[in-house]
């Protein structure tokens, strides 16, 4: 008791221990959700369409008669996959090139600040789409359209922030010290992004996921008979009346997921 | 030059790279599409039992598929500068004569929800700020968290299900009459709205907080004056800040929502376009939102230069 | 004559903590009071409780009259109705208590068409003119961002007076001024005296109380421990604190013997900087000896920063160029800052910032503490953050950190202007002695001419170009 009231005074604060819960269910599910539930997500069952939940499908059958539950397992696996995926694709060359254009200034930052400007002069998904354009319904344009329009949040976020850092009377001083590159990134630079990262991350996250479920709800994303949230629930969609649940599952899911992302990310970093 | 020059130059140079950028991946599309681009254009044209080696051929050469990448690239360019955007693989309609008929129901869609981001939920955001703690403000702040983490999809289809079907209060589809952009625009607005209320609602606790709203206090100014003295040109200036990261939701929003409601916008059609690999179409739609955006982004920047003279300089 | 306002046994507490133990005062209309305080005397809490501004969680007891009207200092709601009418604050920092998004003339016509409640155009044209008596009529139609911070001050009491109070109460009203904007600060809280208007004025500047007279007030720890005539109290204190806190006035600090100097250390030749393409300074010739102190003075903006930023080699000369010892590492040319606080890693402890430092350095342990007790920090001290310690031992350990790489020249940028006159004095003192004992070349920095002259044997005064 003691012990709890004591993170709720100085722990985080409630709502992004929500997050937390929520992101973390999501999570589990989709690492263990696979195992737990058996079944192929694809495999029909036309004699038990928009059969009501029973004990062999938790969660009712689709128009197929296809599990709800082993499909929505999966397509947890694949939107967090895919999300983490293209968070840490899009990160890494943001983060680095945002130090690299912070850190040399000069033209470096011009021609790099210039790439980036111009693939922000397109809203994102526009971006998305033209690139999943060239192979409708694949895995891959997805997660390099996803990427490239997501790392220039992280290159601009991480060159201004570092910018700012490196212009600092602190790092000013280590240097006057005779500290390297490697002491002013390890002791003033990196510490001070940390959190930043962290909101980032998440705010990207719940883009990513949003974007393929949108994508899979108007028909562009991934094709059927792939088990992706937008996709069942626009699959659905036709059947709201008889199957709420199975049409509600996926939205429940990516909302859960969406606004854990949020609540835990705090405030918009831009 | 005066800051107003400097943004709408700024926004000119983005619209160049949109130009740009657009017609690099739609000519590279055309390049890596399978099959022979010019049957399913002679197809598109013609229909798909007519079309004979004859008329591919013809087409071919209307599209001088026969001629180098490079000079089919300036050509590709050369005919876009020119203002032709090409006919839909599809329809076989101009390009151009498409889109100048869904343009306006775009522009109506997006500035109704402009308008729900711009006004409704700024003014909500202002009253609960001025309560922090209070009932507006929890209830407020719960209910703009849950809208925000709302796919737009999600919320489309719960608004046609819950006021077009359960209560039949308006109509879920068509584009004839006003109450016919009610849903749509609530689908596309809310989630920005409920985004810009919580700015706003951050930004007016920032701003009752600063020094320059305990001075005006100090100096004899009733809570009330100093409120609507001090706080609604402070709070707005985070809440458009905000706004302009937050266009490309907007635009994209509109590609999504307009899918839902079968609205005969250019979001509609480019998702149309992608599906069927109508090239051109894909072009002038995702040319049109692209330049949407960056007209968007340009009023946005002289909204918070009006607002904020610190940014004049 | 009724005094403006009186207090009376003022007391306020934090918990069980006493922050103001029994203060009274009479504030006499024509006749300024002047309370000396350094950070932490309570000085401040005195005008909060006057206003009736105190933070909810402190307790307040005592009787406050204002506007002819007796309440208890507890009753924040009391005076609610006399702010601006009966009294006016003007507060710390100007500039930031100005709307920002809002031009000059309106916010100073606030005061004339709500608290006077003026039709609008009256309201203007009442500005208009409160605005030309200042001097400020070009002022008018500008945005406090285009406002110099002497002008911003003056925007300020038009804005605070508008409403017609006849009491001004000035919180600190020269922190984050230039010094030589002293005078015009006092001129215009004097003004403040005409036509019956009444000055409380709370400051840790005893220059400040001398140059507005009248009555002056000393706290120390939430007491009053002197008061009486201005002049009396500044010429024959009877209080051991209040000579203290005269004898840390630059001016009277001893006068250093300075040995004659060492060795060039640092020379430069027809330096010449620019900053946002406006020249600073040029054809500037400079050699700086072993041991030597030398003053760069001047008002803000005149490059005193920029001489030794270029110096030390973080910035590049326009033209000219600077010349070091030979075979002299690079180290060994430091600097001191104004803000302690920012030129440390926020999140790490003192500890470990400093081993860094002296492990880079190659210094033992045992002789980095052996400094810090010489610079009198407590070792206890260095286990916190750097926002955890005070800005007087920040400093002093910031001294300690540039001595670590046993520099031969140390720029030293304002490293005190933050400081409370006795911390200042301390610090400074400290700097003289390492300097003495280790031959250490000082370029100081700073707008204080009379430190400048006490501490440097050379000056080098910059103009506003």
């Amino acid at each position: 008791m003691r012990g709890l009231r004591r993170i709720a005074a100085h722990g985080p604060e409630p709502a992004r221990i929500v997050g937390g819960v929520l992101v973390g269910l999501v999570v589990a599910m989709a690492l263990v959700g696979p195992l737990l539930v058996e079944g192929s997500p694809t495999r029909q069952d036309l004699s038990a369409v928009l059969q009501p939940p029973s004990p062999e499908a938790l969660l009712g059958r689709d128009h197929l008669g296809r599990s709800v539950l082993v499909r929505l397992v999966h397509a947890a696996r694949l939107s967090v996959s895919l999300g983490a995926a293209a968070v840490m694709a899009a990160a890494v060359p943001g983060i680095l090139l945002g130090l690299l254009a912070a850190w040399a200034g000069g033209w470096t930052d011009r021609v790099l600040s210039g790439v980036g400007d111009a693939v922000l002069a397109l809203p994102g998904l526009l971006l998305v789409l033209l690139v999943v354009a060239l192979a409708p319904g694949a895995f891959w344009p997805l997660f390099i359209g996803l990427s490239l329009a997501m790392w220039v949040e992280w290159f601009r976020v991480t060159r201004a922030a570092s910018a700012a850092l490196l212009s600092s009377p602190a790092v000013e001083a280590a240097r006057l010290l005779g500290f390297g590159p490697w002491h002013v990134l390890r002791r003033h630079v990196l510490p001070e992004m940390a959190p930043l990262f962290g909101t980032l991350a998440a705010f990207g996250f719940a883009g990513a996921v949003l974007a393929v479920g949108a994508l899979g709800f108007i028909g562009i994303g991934l094709r059927p008979p792939t088990a992706e949230w937008g996709l069942m629930m626009v699959e659905l969609l036709p059947y709201y009346d008889e199957a709420p649940l199975a049409m509600l599952a996926p939205a429940l899911c990516l909302f859960a997921l969406v606004l854990g992302l949020q609540l835990l990310a705090g405030r918009d970093p831009r | 030059m005066g800051g107003v020059a400097r943004a709408l130059l700024r926004r000119g140079v983005q619209a160049a790279l949109v130009v740009v950028l657009v017609s690099v991946l739609c000519f590279t599309l055309v390049r890596l599409l399978p099959g022979d681009q010019a049957l399913r254009v002679a197809e598109g044209r013609y229909g798909y039992d007519r079309v004979t080696a004859a008329s591919a051929d013809a087409v071919r050469a209307e599209l001088g598929q026969d001629r180098p990448a490079i000079e089919q690239f300036l050509a590709w360019v050369g005919r876009l500068a020119q203002g032709d955007l090409g006919a839909s693989l599809v329809t076989g309609e101009r390009v151009a004569a498409e889109i100048a008929y869904q343009l306006g129901h775009t522009l109506l869609l997006s500035l109704a929800a402009l308008a729900l981001a711009l006004l409704a939920g700024p003014a909500l955001g202002l009253l609960a700020g001025l309560r922090p703690g209070g009932a507006l403000d929890r209830a407020g702040m719960v209910g703009a968290a849950a809208l925000r983490a709302m796919p737009v999809f999600a919320l489309g289809i719960g608004l046609m299900v819950l006021f077009g079907v359960m209560l039949g209060w308006l109509p879920v589809a068509g584009f004839h009459d006003a109450e016919n952009i009610v849903l749509p625009a609530l689908a596309l607005g809310l989630g920005l709205a409920a985004a810009s209320a919580r700015v706003a609602r951050d930004a007016t606790v920032a701003a009752t907080n600063a020094p320059f709203f305990s001075f005006a206090l100090l100096r004899g100014l009733s809570r009330a004056q100093a409120v609507r003295q001090h706080v609604p040109r402070n709070a707005a200036v985070p809440v458009l800040a905000y706004l302009a990261v937050n266009l490309a939701l907007l635009v994209e929003g509109v590609v999504v929502v307009e899918s839902l409601f079968g609205w005969p916008g250019i979001g509609h059609a480019l998702s149309h376009a992608i599906a069927a690999r109508d090239v051109p179409m894909l072009q002038g739609t995702a040319l049109s939102l692209g330049l949407i955006f960056v007209g968007l982004n340009a009023f946005t920047d002289v909204a918070i230069l009006a607002v904020d003279p610190r940014r004049r300089g | 004559m009724t005094p403006s306002l009186v207090i009376e046994d003022l007391r306020v507490g934090a918990g069980r903590t006493a922050l103001l133990r029994g203060v009274s005062l009479g504030v006499l209309p024509g006749v300024p009071l002047t309370i000396v305080g350094e950070t932490g005397s309570g000085k401040t809490l005195v005008a909060e409780a006057a206003m009736g501004t105190l933070a909810p969680e402190l307790t307040a007891s005592g009787r406050i009259v204002l506007g002819g009207a007796a309440s208890e200092a507890g009753d924040r709601v009391a005076r609610r109705h006399l702010w601006g009418r009966g009294i006016a604050l003007l507060p710390q920092e100007p500039w930031l208590a100005l709307d920002p998004t809002m031009r000059v003339l309106p916010q100073v016509a606030e005061g004339h068409r709500f608290v006077r409640g003026l039709s609008s155009s009256k309201a203007t044209a009442r500005a208009r003119e409160d605005l030309a008596v200042l001097g400020l009529t070009d002022a008018a139609a500008r945005f406090p961002h285009q406002l110099s911070g002497g002008m911003a001050q003056r925007v300020a009491v038009a804005a605070a007076r508008a409403g017609g109070a006849p009491l001004l109460l000035a919180d600190e009203p020269t922190k984050g001024l230039d010094a030589d904007l002293r005078a015009a600060v006092v001129a215009l809280l004097r003004g403040a005296l005409q036509a019956g208007g009444a000055l409380l004025c709370i400051t840790h500047d005893i220059a400040v109380a001398r140059a507005l007279g009248g009555e002056m007030m000393v706290m120390l720890d939430g007491e009053v421990v002197e008061r009486g005539d201005a002049a009396q109290v500044l010429t024959a204190p009877s209080h051991a604190y209040t000579r203290r806190l005269l004898a840390a006035e630059p001016e009277a600090w001893a006068d250093t013997d300075t040995a004659a100097p060492g060795d060039a250390v640092l020379s430069a030749h027809d330096l010449a900087a620019e900053r946002g393409g406006r020249r600073l300074f040029e054809g500037l010739n400079l050699t700086i000896g072993a041991g030597e102190w030398v003053a760069a003075t001047g008002p803000s903006g005149c490059g005193k920063t920029t001489l030794g930023n270029v110096l030390l080699g973080l910035l590049r000369p326009a033209t000219g160029e600077v010349r070091r010892r030979g075979g002299v590492a690079h180290t060994r040319y430091q600097k001191l800052y104004q803000d302690p606080v920012a030129t440390f890693a926020p999140r790490l402890d003192l500890r470990t910032a400093l081993g860094e430092a002296a492990r880079l350095h190659g210094v033992p342990w045992p002789q980095v503490a052996a400094m810090l007790n010489r610079l009198r920090v407590a070792d206890a001290l260095l286990d916190r953050r750097p926002d955890q310690v005070s800005g007087g031992e920040l400093q002093r350990i910031a001294i300690a950190r540039a001595l670590l790489p046993d520099p031969v020249f140390l720029f030293a940028d304002e490293p005190t202007s933050r400081l409370d006159p006795i911390t200042q004095q301390e610090t400074m003192e400290v700097l003289r002695d390492v300097s003495t004992e280790r031959r250490l070349a000082v370029l100081l920095v700073t707008h204080d001419q009379a430190m400048a002259r006490k501490l440097a044997a050379r000056q080098i005064a910059l103009g506003r170009a």
